[in-house]
């Protein structure tokens, strides 16, 4: 039997797309939204992503014209070799400047819950070199391993959020509108951050067995997260209330918080695990777009091969800040930028596929 | 993949050219290989004179060569065979008796020799190719073939039961080193024409044959050509045993895990070529190769299917949890007890704190020689002669277990740790894959020595994505989990057989269903 490339089938893709982003839920996302909006931070996830619907839908229309393509072909295409260089760039750039960050934010929790004394190195090395390894071997892989966690993981945030409810008080959501509808309202844009992933997952779409699948696969993860993601910030809203304004990482606060009965006081260590896993997949499938985008950028065909060095670049990116907080105050001005960003480069698209008569060209085709 | 090869390709010439083959003398035997290939001649001294030479008689004491006349058409003859491999009977009442006191003249050798001919050869490479496998030749005088005559009658051990794959429901027979018995206990199971038993020889100077079974109407004929061509591609003088054959035609033969399964039971044969898979038999070897095989068939055991299907997937729950324990007990051992301290309760802390001690070593240290311990008393058990067998099992339990402790050299603890995990590993019934486990869970041990549960499951995580990379004749380690193939779901859980319907969609089979809806 010939060794066929074996396409990412809608498994493995919604897989992947819950663990790049419904692991936002476990980092410091949560009170990053608490700190905005406060108890009402669980409505901000729904919100924004009502709001990132729009744009997201207009992509996936545009992107359904050309059905062989993925998304950076898509933009050369229509925004023309120049200014489809820039905007791929840009996408680029601030996506390693996002992985670089991300990863060094879960260095940062890996080390201050669970190995206190081991140089940050060690440990930020480990985390890369083993997502250069998963990265390497390619999306379908990273798909597979997906498929085979996503139970493991849903389970383990599942008996991890139910062990909470004994101390969650929900009365704490209320005030419902938190500090007023305006603010709200105003905080829902900077949310779009949160789904930036989504725009680069797009670029997936070649590794696809259709486009069916694609489209399918890529709403399907959408409402699970949204959904997922508003559910944690509620649990956690409940179950530290205002606290959480100073809590950091409220998933891991919460897993030392929770205990097994009277025998086990202490499970953070079945969790950690699941969780660690969880973001092994999440930054190999991160690094894998990068470097897909990188070689797109810059005609490499085996874009593999710059898998190693383009982890080390971000390795060494996210070495610089020198505490967590430093890490946090640089990933704000992204949180601003990136969400707005990948919507208006949307909506910028459909406009011009619009204005190309893109639409109308494939509407003739189909009627022929 | 070709960027790779570029790089590596000239690193591949320098070791080359630096690791000279080393010089030695050899004599050529390039006249006999040319007399080989001649057809035989009409002459009767001649042929008698070019295979005594062949077979180097008298020197070669078990080839019998026998000259006699039939009288009736009044020509000489003899006949060939190896006398340790045939039924000396057979030639006697059915080749010999016959063509002597024939008196019709009449009539042709066919006609008068009662056995069953297998065929007129006339290369001298063919015939002997006959002879070597246990064929008796038979030569006239004037004709210009030889007749060759099935005689074989090759002694081997009977049908037993399986050694390593035991079972408590279902057949109890296992292959033996005959493979025509082999060939049997298949047909037997599998009563259809359709069941090609296909012969071909891959080694050159051994000339061992394989047998390739496999359903005509099921199997996907671009993998049964990949396999051909593979077991074609093979370019050796002698591959004596299919476990060796195993490592030839493996695609990673270096790495921890197998990715063809290699069974004793025929039943498990029988049930994986009703699947569209190809099973290969050698002669010698008391088993047989299914191709390709996946994760979930190294993992299953026959007995899940022949047992009810609740007990059946306890059984294979149970199987799942034995190789997570025999896996990670110790390593999590070490990882808690040197990293997550935190975890463990404060009175089993206390316990295990005080067990420790007077132990002088760290824990990790403490693991990896029990652990040794452990494979040196199993590799023991299986070598020692079986009359002795049981002591060693005292012999380890006692001396290694409860003198070690008294004698402060390790825990109790770690007794329980390491016993559970070894016996765990015991579960796991595929030989292979038993390996892959024990060598996987040093790995572990040591990693975790290294970093706790972090180190742990970065050589998890690694080690999944080294399995799914794995391929079995172009077919994926996890198929048909994922990536995801058409299948009758016999993964972790197994429904009731009412419900198997499908044939495993990764092998692409010529017929899908096996039973249709309703």
């Amino acid at each position: 039997m010939k060794q066929q490339q074996v396409k990412l089938g809608i498994r493995e893709y919604v897989c992947i797309a819950f663990l790049m982003i419904g692991m936002k839920g476990t980092e410091d996302t949560p009170s990053m939204l608490f700190s905005h909006v406060q108890n009402a931070a669980w409505m901000v996830p729904l919100l924004s992503g009502g709001l990132f619907f729009i744009p997201f839908f207009l992509l996936l229309k545009t992107l359904s014209l050309f059905q062989d393509k993925n998304v950076f072909e898509v933009i050369q295409q229509l925004l023309g070799k120049y200014i489809a260089f820039f905007v791929s760039f840009i996408i680029f750039i601030m996506n390693s400047y996002a992985i670089s960050l991300d990863t060094r934010t879960y260095t940062n929790i890996i080390r201050a819950y669970y190995f206190t004394t081991t140089p940050r190195l060690v440990l930020y090395g480990i985390l890369m070199v083993v997502c250069v390894y998963a990265a390497k071997k390619g999306i379908q892989r990273i798909g597979s391993i997906s498929y085979i966690l996503i139970f493991y993981v849903a389970l383990s945030f599942f008996i991890a959020f139910w062990l909470s409810l004994d101390d969650s008080q929900f009365a704490s959501i209320f005030p419902i509108w938190g500090p007023g509808k305006l603010e709200l309202l105003k905080a829902a844009p900077s949310g779009l951050g949160l789904w930036g992933e989504f725009f680069i997952l797009t670029s997936l779409y070649s590794f696809m067995t259709s486009f069916k699948d694609f489209r399918n696969g890529t709403w399907i993860a959408f409402g699970c997260v949204v959904i997922q993601l508003s559910l944690a910030t509620m649990l956690f809203i409940a179950l530290f209330d205002k606290g959480l304004v100073v809590i950091g990482y409220p998933f891991h606060v919460a897993i030392r918080y929770i205990s097994l009965g009277e025998f086990l006081p202490n499970i953070e260590t079945l969790f950690f695990p699941i969780w660690l896993s969880a973001a092994f997949i999440r930054f190999a499938a991160f690094l894998f777009i990068n470097a897909l985008i990188f070689g797109h950028l810059f005609k490499i065909k085996e874009y593999q091969y710059l898998i190693p060095s383009l982890a080390t670049i971000y390795l060494l990116i996210g070495m610089i800040p020198e505490t967590p907080n430093d890490v946090a105050q640089l990933k704000e001005p992204l949180r601003y930028i990136a969400g707005p960003t990948f919507a208006a480069i949307s909506i910028i698209l459909w406009l011009t596929a619009w204005f190309k008569g893109e639409f109308k060209h494939a509407k003739n085709k189909n009627n022929m | 993949m070709r960027k790779k090869n570029s790089l590596i390709k000239p690193l591949k010439i320098l070791s080359k050219k630096l690791s000279t083959q080393p010089h030695f003398v050899e004599q050529s035997n390039q006249q006999e290989i040319e007399i080989k290939k001649q057809k035989i001649s009409r002459n009767y001294k001649r042929n008698l004179e070019t295979f005594k030479d062949l077979y180097s008689i008298p020197d070669n004491i078990d080839v019998k060569i026998r000259e006699f006349t039939i009288s009736s058409l009044n020509r000489r003859a003899f006949i060939i065979y190896l006398s340790t491999m045939t039924k000396l009977a057979y030639i006697q009442t059915g080749i010999i008796d016959d063509l002597v006191e024939n008196k019709d003249p009449d009539r042709n050798i066919q006609d008068i020799v009662s056995h069953p001919l297998v065929r007129n050869v006339e290369v001298i490479e063919d015939i002997l190719l006959g002879i070597n496998a246990g064929s008796a030749a038979l030569f006239v005088d004037g004709d210009n073939k030889c007749y060759l005559f099935d005689t074989v009658e090759i002694k081997s051990r009977g049908i037993e039961p399986p050694q390593n794959e035991v079972i408590v429901k279902g057949a109890k027979e296992a292959f033996t080193e005959k493979v025509i018995d082999n060939i049997a206990l298949i047909r037997k199971k599998i009563k259809n024409e359709n069941l090609i038993v296909e012969f071909k020889v891959i080694s050159k100077r051994s000339r061992n044959d394989v047998f390739l079974v496999y359903e005509k109407d099921l199997v996907n004929s671009e993998l049964l050509q990949t396999i051909k061509d593979k077991l074609e591609s093979l370019d050796t003088d002698s591959i004596s045993d299919l476990s060796i054959l195993e490592q030839y035609i493996e695609e990673r033969p270096r790495s921890f895990f197998p990715t063809l399964l290699y069974t004793e039971r025929p039943d498990r044969a029988a049930s994986f070529i009703e699947e569209g898979h190809i099973t290969l038999l050698m002669d010698n070897s008391p088993s047989c190769l299914v191709l390709p095989a996946t994760f979930w068939s190294i993992f299953h055991s026959p007995e899940d299917h022949y047992l009810r299907t609740p007990y059946g997937n306890f059984i294979r729950l149970l199987r799942v949890i034995a190789l997570f324990v025999a896996l990670f007990t110790s390593a999590f051992y070490i990882a808690v007890t040197n990293y997550h301290v935190g975890m463990i309760p404060p009175d089993l802390l206390m316990a295990i704190a005080g067990t420790r001690e007077r132990v002088p070593f760290p824990s990790l240290i403490e693991v990896l020689m029990m652990e040794l311990a452990f494979e040196l008393i199993r590799e023991a058990g299986l070598r020692v002669p079986s009359p002795i067998g049981p002591t060693i099992g005292i012999v380890g339990a006692l001396i290694l277990g409860q003198a070690a402790v008294q004698a402060n050299i390790i825990s109790p603890i770690i007794i329980i740790v390491v016993a559970l995990s070894g016996l765990s590993s015991f579960i796991i019934i595929d030989v292979s894959f038993n390996f892959a486990i024990r060598m996987t869970r040093f790995l572990l041990i040591l990693s975790a020595g290294f970093l706790g549960i972090y180190g742990i499951t970065a050589v998890l995580i690694i080690g999944l994505f080294y399995l799914s990379s794995l391929k079995s004749f172009g077919i994926p380690y996890f198929a048909p989990m994922t990536p995801y193939f058409l299948s009758s779901k016999d993964l972790l859980i197994r429904h009731v057989p009412m419900k198997d319907r499908f044939r495993p969609g990764y092998l692409k089979p010529k017929d899908m269903v096996r039973r249709r809806k309703g």
